[in-house]
């Protein structure tokens, strides 16, 4: 196996000769449209949550989770329609982020399987991208509750 | 093209007539987007000393430079005092909060306060206050409408 | 007949009788869709899976090569094909289809090539009077097995290329009637070479050295000046990857016109579809290359061509597994008699 750290002299020639070659990722392009794109999404969410907020009762506590939910929703439908993944070549990080992304992995994978059937190519594969999303989500939220739970427990905070 | 625009049209006119439904904007149905200053409601035994204090209260609670609009709702039992807080000063809300409280308790140590900065809870004190205006609006529907309120604040996602 | 260390001469030039290729809807919108012979307007090709469109794109392509040289299925001896997906089923199916005696082969994106250079070997020394070559590569389903799914809004780098939905296919014979033929003359099989870079969006600058060196060794071998072609087109390096081995080949002192030097990556597209860095595939050299470039002999415009198809020999499990990206290129020269 070669890896990173042992190359040999050789191979590091030629990655020199070929960095010349490479075409760089535009980072600052990439910033700006994503600080735009992401900004815009988040701004379409907080109108739903205003919305939830005004027609229904929900409070602003209680209209995160419904929000979220169409958010996803809205997202499923355009990775449906064939636009998501568009908006994410020219966003990036932008649509990446938001958790119209999660969205967007999810049903992304269940569109790509469905050929295999449903309970081993759409059910199976679902969460292939998004499933370590949820793992260490999950598994991050655990530690920091553990932590709080200790930290109230012995008089810190 | 034309098709779209008729389409964008429509969908326009859906929105802005939805806006105006019955053709009467009141306070409530802009609160989140303006400041409505409303006065001070009690209900209660309509006595000087009771309209003192609500109105003391209020005065108390607009005094904090952090906040920009306060809706105050007193009746036997509790005092709902609901406010929007400036847009920057939301990063130290829960400070803003408990600092209202102790202040609350410290003045008005007799009075059971229920401090929300949420729009929600803001939106239907002001809706309250404004269905207290007309007069076949009875002493026990306004205390029903603010229990309401009340459960709907305790209310966690 | 072995030539050099790595090369081989057709001394009996073996003909490229026909060829058939097929195509889907994005290359219908690129540049070369005027060489196409079947083009498709829906990726699905009115199957039920990418996979299975996949297969008939292969079909289709042998199917016209065979129609072209108007020669039965039953006179051919022998079929060689191979794709990028698992097991290489596509090209498989396809041969289950056709029912000619079969050898599926993998060399990635060089498959084209090696499945020439094999062809025209058995064909050279009368182990068969026809044999059908091809390879194939379906955009969806590759991109399915080697990348994030079709819809996945990943933004991909500029290094980043795009699988050809095509197929191309080449009946190789003994003798054909009918003048302005092209044959095959000689064919170098490269060495797998790998400098150590590990990213999957950059298979061009992994694939150069593979490309260099192959066509290094043919020049060497055959004892041949570049100036000999009248082109040399490699087959998916892609902008970064071309760029990198032109000039890796004049550090090897080989002089070469940067306009006798062209890629199927490059050509395949227009400049405004959203493709990064270029087409590739196995399906990308094989559908340039017996599409549009024989097309372009025919017409005079080339004389003498090296066609050097080059291979990313990766999976998806090898670079999970932070294994460096292993490549490989064949070529093969074709001249007009």
């Amino acid at each position: 196996m070669s890896n990173k750290a042992n190359k040999t002299p050789e191979q590091m020639k030629y990655e020199k000769l070929e960095q010349k070659h490479e075409l760089k990722r535009p980072v600052l392009k990439n910033c700006i449209r994503a600080f735009w794109v992401g900004g815009l999404i988040c701004t379409v969410g907080q109108a739903v949550t205003y919305f939830y907020i005004y027609f229904f009762n929900f409070t602003e506590q209680t209209a995160g989770n419904p929000t979220v939910a169409t958010m996803i929703f809205i997202s499923m439908l355009l990775t449906g329609f064939g636009v998501y993944d568009r908006l994410g070549q020219f966003a990036g990080a932008g649509s990446a982020v938001p958790v119209t992304g999660f969205g967007n992995a999810v049903i992304s994978a269940a569109i790509e399987h469905r050929t295999e059937g449903f309970v081993l190519g759409v059910g199976g594969n679902m969460f292939k991208l998004a499933g370590s999303v949820i793992l260490f989500g999950v598994f991050s939220a655990f530690v920091v509750a553990l932590i709080k739970t200790l930290l109230t427990i012995w008089g810190v905070i | 093209m034309k098709k779209r625009l008729l389409i964008m049209n429509a969908i326009s006119m859906i929105l802005l007539s939805g806006c105006s439904g019955d053709g009467k904007v009141t306070d409530s149905d802009l609160a989140l987007l303006k400041t409505t200053h409303p006065p001070a409601v009690l209900i209660d035994k309509n006595t000087k000393e009771n309209l003192d204090l609500v109105q003391s209260i209020e005065y108390d609670v607009e005094k904090m430079k952090e906040l920009y609009d306060v809706a105050v709702v007193k009746s036997n039992g509790d005092t709902l005092v609901a406010y929007k807080v400036k847009h920057l000063q939301r990063f130290h809300m829960k400070k803003i909060e408990k600092k209202m409280t102790k202040m609350l308790e410290e003045k008005y140590p007799d009075e059971n306060f229920i401090v929300s900065s949420d729009y929600k809870i803001f939106i239907e004190a002001v809706e309250l206050q404004e269905k207290m205006k007309d007069p076949k609006f009875t002493d026990k529907e306004a205390k029903k409408k603010l229990d309401k309120i009340i459960k709907l604040k305790n209310e966690m996602t | 007949m072995l030539k050099g260390k790595q090369s081989w001469v057709f001394q009996n030039l073996p003909v490229i009788a026909s060829a058939g290729v097929s195509g889907g809807p994005f290359e219908a919108n690129g540049n070369l869709s005027e060489d196409f012979d079947v083009l498709h307007d829906d990726l699905w090709m009115g199957e039920d899976s990418y996979e299975k469109a996949h297969r008939v794109l292969m079909e289709e392509a042998g199917q016209t090569a065979l129609n072209k040289a108007n020669v039965q299925k039953e006179d051919v001896q022998f079929y060689i094909a191979g794709d990028l997906i698992n097991q290489i089923t596509p090209s498989s199916l396809s041969a289950r289809t056709i029912q000619i005696p079969y050898f599926g082969v993998f060399g990635a994106c060089s498959t084209s090539m090696e499945g020439l250079a094999l062809a025209s070997f058995i064909v050279n020394y009368h182990g068969a009077d026809h044999v059908l070559t091809g390879a194939s590569s379906h955009n969806a389903a590759v991109e399915k097995q080697f990348r994030y799914p079709t819809e996945y809004g990943g933004q991909k780098p500029p290094t980043a290329q795009w699988t050809v939905t095509g197929a191309g296919a080449a009946l190789v014979s003994a003798k054909a009637d009918g003048p302005n033929l092209p044959v095959t003359t000689s064919a170098t099989i490269g060495k797998v070479i790998d400098m150590g870079l590990t990213d999957p969006f950059n298979m061009g600058g992994a694939m150069a050295p593979a490309a260099a060196d192959t066509i290094t060794a043919h020049f060497k071998d055959m004892q041949l000046d570049p100036s000999h072609y009248d082109l040399i087109v490699t087959g998916d390096l892609g902008r970064i990857g071309q760029e990198t081995t032109y000039e890796l080949l004049q550090n090897n002192g080989l002089k070469i016109d940067r306009e006798k030097f062209k890629d199927c990556g490059l050509m395949i597209y227009k400049e405004d579809q959203p493709v990064q860095s270029g087409g590739s595939g196995a399906g990308c050299s094989a559908a340039v290359l017996y599409g549009h470039l024989l097309n372009q002999m025919k017409q005079g415009a080339y004389r003498r061509i090296l066609v050097v198809a080059t291979g990313a020999l990766l999976s998806p499990l090898t670079f999970q597994q932070s294994e460096s990206i292993p490549c490989i290129a064949h070529a093969v020269s074709i001249e007009m008699t």
